[in-house]
């Protein structure tokens, strides 16, 4: 393609006519050219980023014909079974929606399966961004704006689920109630602004219909810009490679390269959430049937993502609880409810300062880490992981004491004791299977790689032909990072003898006990040279070896 | 074997000999493994049995035989777990027996739903024997002919003509007793308030405290469910017909037969109706994996290391 092809005339002419008043060539040159780096990781954000697209419209279709109101009605519609029965209008709406509007079942089960992937997409985003250190300067207020996005999108999610006024959405609803209530003091004012009044009243619906449907996409869609905004400015971080450094992207070009797969992708995207949706029932409002205050069942659950909360309120005990001059305050509500979601965002959104401060690492970090080279900051995660996990499970323990046939108070005080020691095992093995891919990677990089030929020396020796590994994979092995800290540099004396004030104090001795925590445990490549290690394993680094 | 060494060391083996492993042990347990008895549960009456149609020695033999070593000769109860009888009633009798739970194999755990062990007739003969002999003076709840109990089966007819005669008879009996009921917000309001705390909103069960759990009502026929409600088995409360009116009982049975009798409108997969916990899984493990198995699928082409 060495000839220079010219767009055909009319092009040409519309083309000229737009830039000549706004100048857009240059800029869209540029940004058309845009790099993209080519990983299936990065490709998880725009999941949560399609899966959004398709709630917003699909939503849009919904709310056509969806009435948020609690005024009774008769049921009178297409739906044999509920006929004659009252219920809410928003209920019954949402019946219509499904038996009479064309398409309307498939619609709503589109919404609800996009919402489940929606979140699901939002939180393997976030461990990609996590596990590599992308949160890292200079992307850390894009990380805070990502946790937002996160934390309202289960907000958004919980408001959605409770709509229908289905039998479980009021149930729903009622912990949500309980949980305001705990809050000392304001918690009885909170709910009777909320509620209009005594639950469930007569506005619950209409105002969270106006939240779910209005001030929080709102913001959603506010925040989701302005993320995708930032990496467009900040760029994406990539992952080590020959060629790749902290200031040059490798990959595909915005335009027309990544465009045609990021286009293929929404459509993959939505596929498989129209797929599931055509074949798998998901909330069944019409055979739960509409919520009243008496109405109450086992087996059912919030949404996956309020499975966590739901856990840490199952779990926690309620033996904590105390009066102040008569006035309850119920920690065993208040803690797992509110303060399992505050632990978990304010620690997402605290990590990025915490491990700046830890490291004394100013710099910008535009190469992602391999999980495996920063093995504390990924014990770490899986460690959160693991607390979430369980949290999880026990939210659905009931679930799981009927179907694997296990007593249900058992299940409680398994997860009781594997929330504390689950966590603390994770991060203990996690740390060393880190170290051990560490040391791998530094006997390929020494060695090459394992050929799998077996020969024979002429001294009658058996030994395995290793291979060079290629260029990409020196590369990437060479670009271990050495993970020091500021705090450990800062001697505790100076020449003169004067201690250094910061680290005498109790925040400096804290950071100097976290810097060397953070850094001791880790397999140094110092001195490795590639495919030099046949030479030296045979001779006089084998003393060296056995050092380590 | 030469076939084998040339390939060990291929990067899928390893996969290979887990899936291996994995079919052989799953063939080999299901060759093994013990197969349940399909005793089949036979039809029964309508209307309740006539004094000349049961046999009330064979009656006191099944009982002498089966129920004795724990309940005792006469029906009082025993310390080997066994409860005394006497005012249990014969609903009792017949849901513990006709859902397999009596006799039990284990008194201490709580029995499941099994095959019933005797014929229908060995069944009616031993409630005779139960209400000549032990029960005190007619207390606790007699057994409901009235209302539509397990389908006739084809192995208790000698011809298939008579056989769905009978099954016609017994399906214009079942719908009449189901379409009897006609106040579906009476009957949700009933089933929602009193029975789906335990037993879920769609009768699949659900697990109780100390070990025990509300089974799955799906089988059950509105008789058994009945007569549990009036004999209170287990964990469950007794809900006589002073406190639910036989009445509010069918609307409730109706409710819950119709609701499990509905199709499912949303998709051909239910997830057993089991709900969000169901419907988490499977977002994830099939919708995210396939969403993210295609991410890996568009972006391997350039990858120039691996």
């Amino acid at each position: 393609m060495s000839k220079t092809t010219q767009a055909p005339k009319a092009l040409r002419g519309v083309g000229n006519f737009i830039d000549d008043r706004f100048h857009l060539a240059k800029t869209g040159e540029k940004n058309l050219r845009k790099v993209f780096p080519n990983h299936w990781s990065f490709m998880l954000g725009e999941i949560a980023l399609y899966s959004f697209i398709i709630l917003l419209v699909t939503g849009v279709f919904l709310t056509l014909w969806f009435k948020p109101s609690m005024v009774e009605v008769v049921y009178d519609g297409s739906y044999e079974r509920l006929q004659g029965v009252p219920m809410s209008e928003a209920f019954a709406s949402t019946l219509y929606i499904d038996f009479d509007v064309r398409g309307g079942f498939l619609v709503r089960q589109i919404h609800h399966w996009a919402a489940l992937i929606f979140l699901a997409s939002l939180v393997v985003h976030m461990l990609r961004n996590f596990f590599t250190g992308a949160f890292r300067k200079p992307r850390e207020l894009n990380w805070i704006i990502g946790v937002l996005i996160f934390a309202l999108a289960i907000v958004e999610g919980l408001f959605g689920y409770s709509l229908p006024d289905d039998l479980p959405s009021g149930m729903g609803v009622r912990i949500l109630q309980g949980v305001m209530l705990s809050i000392p003091l304001v918690g009885s004012y909170i709910s009777m602004f909320l509620f209009g009044g005594e639950f469930p009243g007569e506005d619950i619906i209409t105002r969270l219909y106006m939240l779910h449907v209005l001030l929080i996409p709102a913001i959603l869609l506010a925040l989701i810009v302005a993320h995708v905004f930032i990496v467009w400015i900040q760029k994406h971080t990539q992952y080590p490679g020959q060629g790749r450094s902290e200031k040059a992207v490798v990959g595909t070009p915005m335009f027309p390269g990544f465009a045609v797969k990021a286009g293929g992708f929404f459509f993959f995207t939505f596929a498989v959430i129209a797929g599931l949706s055509a074949f798998v029932q998901i909330n069944p409002i019409h055979l739960f049937g509409p919520f009243t205050p008496t109405s109450i069942t086992s087996g059912l659950q919030p949404d996956w993502y309020m499975g966590f909360l739901e856990g840490s309120l199952r779990l926690f005990p309620n033996t904590l609880d105390f009066q102040i001059f008569g006035y309850p305050i119920l920690t065993s509500v208040l803690v797992p409810g509110l303060g399992a979601m505050g632990l978990l965002f304010g620690a997402l959104g605290a990590w990025p300062f915490i491990e700046q401060w830890i490291t004394g690492d100013k710099a910008a970090k535009n190469m992602a880490d391999r999980p495996r080279n920063a093995p504390v900051r990924t014990a770490l995660g899986v460690a959160g992981i693991t607390v979430y996990g369980v949290l999880w499970l026990a939210g659905s323990n009931d679930v799981l004491s009927e179907t694997f046939s296990i007593s249900l108070y058992l299940t409680t005080y398994i997860f009781r004791v594997l929330v504390f020691v689950g966590p603390v095992v994770a991060f203990i093995v996690t740390k060393r299977i880190c170290l051990g891919l560490q040391r791998r990677d530094r006997e390929t990089l020494e060695h090459g790689y394992e050929s799998g030929t077996v020969q024979q020396l002429p001294s009658g020796e058996f030994i395995e032909v290793h291979k060079e590994s290629s260029e990409d994979t020196v590369a990437v092995l060479e670009s271990k990072p050495v993970i020091t800290s500021t705090a450990l540099e800062e001697d505790a004396t100076d020449e003169k003898g004067v201690e250094n004030p910061a680290a005498r104090k109790p925040m400096g001795k804290f950071r100097r006990a976290l810097a060397h925590w953070y850094t001791k445990d880790n397999v140094s490549f110092d001195g490795v040279q590639a495919h030099t290690g046949h030479h030296l394993h045979h001779s006089a680094d084998h003393g060296d070896d056995k050092a380590h | 074997m030469k076939w084998i060494t040339a390939r060990r060391r291929h990067p899928l083996a390893g996969y290979v000999v887990v899936i291996l492993a994995l079919a052989l042990f799953g063939v080999g347990y299901a060759a093994l493994a013990p197969t349940a008895d399909q005793a089949q549960a036979q039809t029964l009456a309508a209307e309740a049995p006539s004094a000349d149609d049961v046999d009330i020695a064979q009656g006191k033999t099944i009982f002498d035989q089966t129920c004795a070593s724990c309940h005792g000769l006469d029906g009082s109860g025993s310390d080997l777990n066994g409860p005394d009888l006497r005012e249990v009633g014969s609903a009792a009798i017949d849901f513990q027996v006709s859902t397999g739970r009596m006799p039990s194999m284990d008194p201490n755990n709580q029995m499941p739903r099994k095959p019933m062990v005797m014929t229908e007739e060995e069944l009616a003969n031993l409630i005779a024997y139960y209400d000549a002999q032990i029960r005190t003076d007619g207390a606790g709840a007699d057994v409901p002919y009235e209302v539509p109990d397990i389908a006739p089966q084809r192995a208790d007819f000698d011809d298939e003509e008579s056989y769905e005669e009978a099954l016609a008879e017994y399906e214009d009996e079942y719908d009449a007793y189901i379409e009897g009921a006609d106040d579906v917000d009476m009957g949700m309001k009933l089933y929602l308030t009193n029975c789906a705390h335990c037993h879920s909103w769609s009768g699949g069960g659900g697990a109780l405290t100390d070990g025990r759990w509300a089974p799955e009502i799906h089988d059950s026929t509105p008789r058994e469910i009945y007569e549990a409600m009036v004999s209170g088995p287990g964990a469950m409360p007794m809900f006589s017909d002073g406190a639910i009116s036989p009445e509010e009982k069918q609307e409730l049975i109706s409710y819950v037969k119709t609701l499990q009798a509905e199709p499912n409108a949303g998709g051909i997969f239910d997830l057993q109706r089991v709900g969000q916990v169901a419907e988490g899984f499977i977002s994830w493990t099939v919708g995210l994996s396939l969403i993210i198995a295609c991410a890996i699928w568009i972006t391997a082409k350039q990858r120039a290391h691996d």
